[in-house]
């Protein structure tokens, strides 16, 4: 039998992935961008348990909205890298610090 | 049978993510990005969504997934041989989990720990389908925030344009159609006696 | 009797020298050019009608005509209960006290027409001395504390001013510097009793504050307890407005100030440091008599100091060469014989001495002037000698002051001094059998010195001057004041005896009925005669004529002595040239302490810790703080999300325990 908190354990780990590969991230941008997407991955598989469990669709229409801005996001932050890869000429991590206070 | 299915998917998703953020190649963290897409969409199958499951992959593999493909063959990605800092940020990768962990424990009703995920799961109606009453609700209810999100979708696109186009660079070769339609013979034929 | 109202005249009395000096100081700073004639007939025209008013005032209280009046001029402020006014406190001793003031001022007005006739700064001299009998007159007509201090503070800005008169002077900018610090010193004590008598009696007004004193029950004041011992109030607040005292009445050891103010003009040295400044401290302790009676502590501490003080500066005017600074010595002595009083709550007795003593100084000092006019600026009197046959006027007039001064039976000083003397017998303080016997001392020294003085610069033909051609007598406007001063300064003491041993000042002297030794006096002389009559034949009169006798052997029939005498007491000697060792005390060890606090508290305290620590260290540190934070701005984008993720757990861990 699946068990509700197999469900959430699964989501959760997802985005606690996701989570660290946000912070452990020593070699580029893109990383990042991807290690956000998996944290909305599983913000989204989590909407769906609820979703399901309680039978009302309102979690799922969430999740649309969800893709759609994702997806504009991901293609404005790709934008920026594109445009901070012509001025810089690299997208590492640690050579992007100009605004350092 | 369904358990067993969840659980491999499950755990395969969860590796993959792993894959994603250890490995060095950034191409290969692009795929493994693409095969947790689609491993979680079969979960979402699972749990009887499956509208979104196919949207997941059709516009986050289809479409953003390859966008991220292309901007990583565009830009020249170095390999980092270098190792992270891990120690320096222990309390992020303890804590922070902890936390979560504890909340999601916390919020759980533990008598309802019988709750599996049959019994979760609505019975429906045998003609119950998933993509109308989606529809149903989408077009009715959620009319004004589809529209919107539409219109979110075109600001972004005029967004990435704008900022990345530069308009004609260097020495590309083109074709103004308009041009070559207004071409008459003067510009092309010279008579020569 | 032309029945004026008192206050009108109190009013007149008080602004017309004022008014004066307004006029004076104006048309020196901008109508310098215009003739000095005009300025004296202004000058004169106030002070003379001042003068004439005053000397009206004071007959009327003499016949018992008017009565103590006060009046509330002007409240200046209203602060925390307390009010500051500007007031007028007419009584007998006011009289008698402005009486002394504008008469010796109108005498000087008179001198200084021919003493500073050729001076450039003519205008400014009238100025300032119109100013000065301004502000004596504001500080004995106050009725208050406030009033009192602000007459105090001006009479010492004139003297500062007057001191430093021929400011081009070194040494007279270094005495009028001295002249006001030492009195500053003064004034702080002066200004910690008023603040304890604030504290105490919550007003600053005289009446208020006496009726208080002796009326209610003593033992219901403050007290506080030093070093196991339990103080009254009283006693601090009259110790502190006796140092005040000691500041402008020049005791030991805030005496240093007044010979050095002889650099400035004599007839200020008259005015001022003769006649009328310096007794303002004795007039401030008479005036608060109410509550100096209640501290025998306090009134012991003046008795000594007062004794003191006469002893050791007569025995320092044996040994001065400069004309000016016997005299000034002697005036030292005078004033502590006249806190001594004081002391034994004679306070009658004191203001009786204090206004023969003012008549008869303010005429040695004329006649001094005079005399220094007339050989040509000349101050050292060992370069003087036989000035009486060529100015016979001011011999005359000078022999009387002497006589005067030591207390010659019949003149005004043999009245006053022997009275005090006779109440010092009489009294019962601690110590008074030897205080007694050291005032009986200073008695001899007083004629020995003032003597030396008279004979070596008005008989000493023997002696060669290098002046003896061109000495003539002096103009008649310097004249006029010795004459018209030898007056009172033989008529004074006969006239005015039996009034104050018969309780004249009863309404404004408060004296304890144990403590009154005028009364007890009063009972051994029924008359003037008997008074005289027994001081003639009294041991004091006859040491003063042993002094007499004493100096003239000394320094007129064998010269060489006093050259004898020098080398034998060659210790006693220096220590008596050398002033006991306070100017050398106060130049070694005060200044450079002074010195060296300051440069503590500037250096290390005000730049060091206040600059340093405080102002700079607070800019300081903020600026230590945001480069401290200023690490947070790392710029690398992984940073920044995980500040949000862990606000974000933050807002959600708040939201669920709310």
């Amino acid at each position: 039998m699946i068990t509700l908190i197999d469900c959430m354990l699964f989501a959760l780990i997802l985005f606690i992935i996701g989570l660290t590969g946000i912070f452990f991230n020593r070699k580029n941008i893109i990383t990042l961008l991807m290690c956000l997407e998996l944290v909305l991955l599983a913000v989204n598989t989590n909407f769906i348990i609820f979703s399901s469990l309680s039978g009302n669709l309102e979690g799922q229409i969430f999740v649309f909205f969800i893709l759609a801005v994702a997806a504009v996001e991901i293609s404005t932050g790709l934008a920026i890298l594109v445009m901070v890869f012509r001025q810089r000429k690299t997208i590492n991590i640690e050579n992007l610090n100009i605004l350092k206070g | 049978m369904k358990q067993i299915i969840f659980y491999f998917f499950s755990f395969f998703a969860l590796f993959m993510a792993l894959f994603l953020i250890l490995t060095k190649n950034s191409i290969h963290a692009v795929l493994s990005l693409i095969f947790t897409f689609i491993l979680t969409s079969i979960i979402w199958l699972i749990l009887e969504a499956e509208f979104l499951a196919m949207t997941l992959i059709l516009v986050y593999v289809g479409a953003v997934m390859v966008l991220f493909l292309f901007v990583v063959m565009m830009l020249d990605i170095e390999e980092v041989i270098k190792k992270s800092k891990f120690v320096k940020l222990w309390p992020f990768v303890i804590f922070i989990p902890m936390f979560l962990f504890l909340l999601t424990f916390y919020t759980y009703n533990h008598d309802s720990s019988s709750v599996t995920i049959n019994s979760i799961l609505i019975q429906h109606s045998v003609d119950y389908n998933n993509m109308r009453e989606l529809g149903t609700l989408l077009y009715t209810r959620y009319l004004f925030s589809f529209e919107i999100a539409g219109l979110l979708l075109l600001v972004g696109i005029i967004a990435a344009i704008s900022l990345t186009f530069r308009g004609k660079v260097g020495n590309s070769h083109y074709q103004n159609i308009r041009k070559q339609i207004n071409v008459s013979s003067k510009n092309r034929l010279k008579l020569k006696n | 009797m032309i029945n004026i109202d008192l206050f009108v005249l109190t009013k007149i009395i008080i602004v017309l020298p004022l008014v004066s000096s307004l006029i004076s100081g104006y048309c020196s700073l901008l109508y310098n050019k215009i003739k000095n004639i005009y300025i004296d007939f202004i000058s004169l025209f106030a002070v003379g009608i001042s003068c004439l008013i005053s000397l009206y005032v004071f007959y009327g209280f003499y016949i018992d005509k008017y009565k103590t009046l006060e009046v509330l001029l002007y409240i200046w402020g209203v602060t925390g209960g307390v009010n500051l006014e500007v007031g007028i406190l007419i009584d007998k001793l006011s009289s008698i006290m402005i009486m002394i003031v504008t008469f010796v001022s109108f005498m000087v007005h008179i001198y200084t027409m021919g003493y500073m006739a050729q001076d450039p700064g003519y205008k400014r001299f009238f100025s300032y001395i119109s100013f000065f009998t301004f502000a004596m007159l504001v500080l004995v007509l106050s009725n208050n504390f406030l009033q009192l201090f602000f007459g105090w503070e001006a009479v010492g800005l004139t003297s500062y001013l007057l001191i430093g008169f021929w400011f081009n002077k070194e040494s007279a900018i270094f005495a009028n510097l001295k002249a006001f610090l030492v009195n500053r010193v003064g004034d702080l004590g002066f200004i910690i009793g008023i603040a304890a008598i604030l504290y105490q009696f919550g007003t600053l007004n005289y009446l208020e504050i006496f009726s208080m004193t002796t009326k209610n029950n003593i033992s219901n004041f403050y007290t506080f307890y030093i070093f196991g011992y339990e103080c009254y109030i009283t006693t601090f607040i009259c110790l502190c407005l006796f140092v005040g005292a000691m500041g402008k009445s020049a005791q030991i050891p805030l005496h240093v100030w007044l010979p050095d103010s002889m650099e400035g003009p004599t007839p200020i040295s008259a005015l001022i440091h003769a006649a009328t400044m310096v007794t303002a401290g004795i007039f401030m302790c008479v005036r608060m008599s109410p509550i100096f009676e209640f501290s025998q502590t306090a009134l012991t501490f003046v008795l000594i100091i007062g004794t003191l003080t006469c002893v050791m500066m007569g025995l320092i005017g044996i040994v001065q060469n400069d004309i000016k600074r016997i005299i000034a010595y002697s005036t030292l002595s005078q004033l502590g014989l006249m806190m001594a009083a004081v002391g034994v709550s004679a306070y009658s007795a004191a203001i009786f001495h204090l206004m023969t003593h003012a008549f008869f100084k303010a005429l040695l000092f004329l006649g001094a002037g005079s005399v220094i006019i007339g050989v040509h600026h000349e101050q050292n009197i060992n370069n003087m000698g036989g000035v009486g046959r060529y100015m016979p006027v001011t011999y005359i007039t000078m022999l009387f002051a002497t006589l005067a001064l030591i207390g010659f039976p019949g003149f005004s000083g043999f009245f006053s001094k022997d009275l005090i003397i006779e109440c010092i017998k009489i009294s019962n303080m601690p110590y008074i059998n030897c205080i007694y016997y050291i005032i009986v001392f200073s008695v001899f020294i007083t004629s020995l010195y003032s003597f030396r003085m008279f004979f070596i610069v008005f008989h000493n033909t023997k002696t060669k001057s290098i002046l003896y051609n061109n000495v003539k007598e002096s103009s008649v406007f310097i004249l006029l004041p010795l004459l018209l001063l030898t007056i009172p300064s033989i008529i004074s003491g006969w006239v005015f005896i039996m009034h104050i041993i018969n309780n004249y000042f009863e309404n404004t002297i408060f004296v304890l009925a144990d403590h009154n030794v005028v009364s007890f006096v009063k009972e051994h002389y029924h008359s003037r005669l008997d008074f005289m009559i027994h001081g003639c034949f009294s041991f004091i009169s006859l040491l003063s004529l042993c002094g007499i006798f004493v100096s003239y052997y000394i320094y007129i029939y064998k010269p060489k002595l006093p050259y004898v005498l020098k080398f034998k007491l060659k210790y006693i000697y220096i220590v008596l040239v050398n002033k006991y060792g306070f100017d050398i005390f106060n130049e070694l060890v005060l200044t450079v302490l002074v010195k060296k606090i300051s440069i503590i508290c500037g250096k290390i305290l005000d730049k060091y810790i206040i600059d340093g620590i405080f102002v700079n260290g607070v800019a300081r540190s903020i600026f230590y703080f945001s480069n401290f934070f200023r690490k947070i701005q790392t710029g690398y984008l992984y940073t920044y999300v995980s500040f949000m993720i862990v606000g974000l757990l933050i807002l959600v861990f708040v939201m669920i325990n709310s």
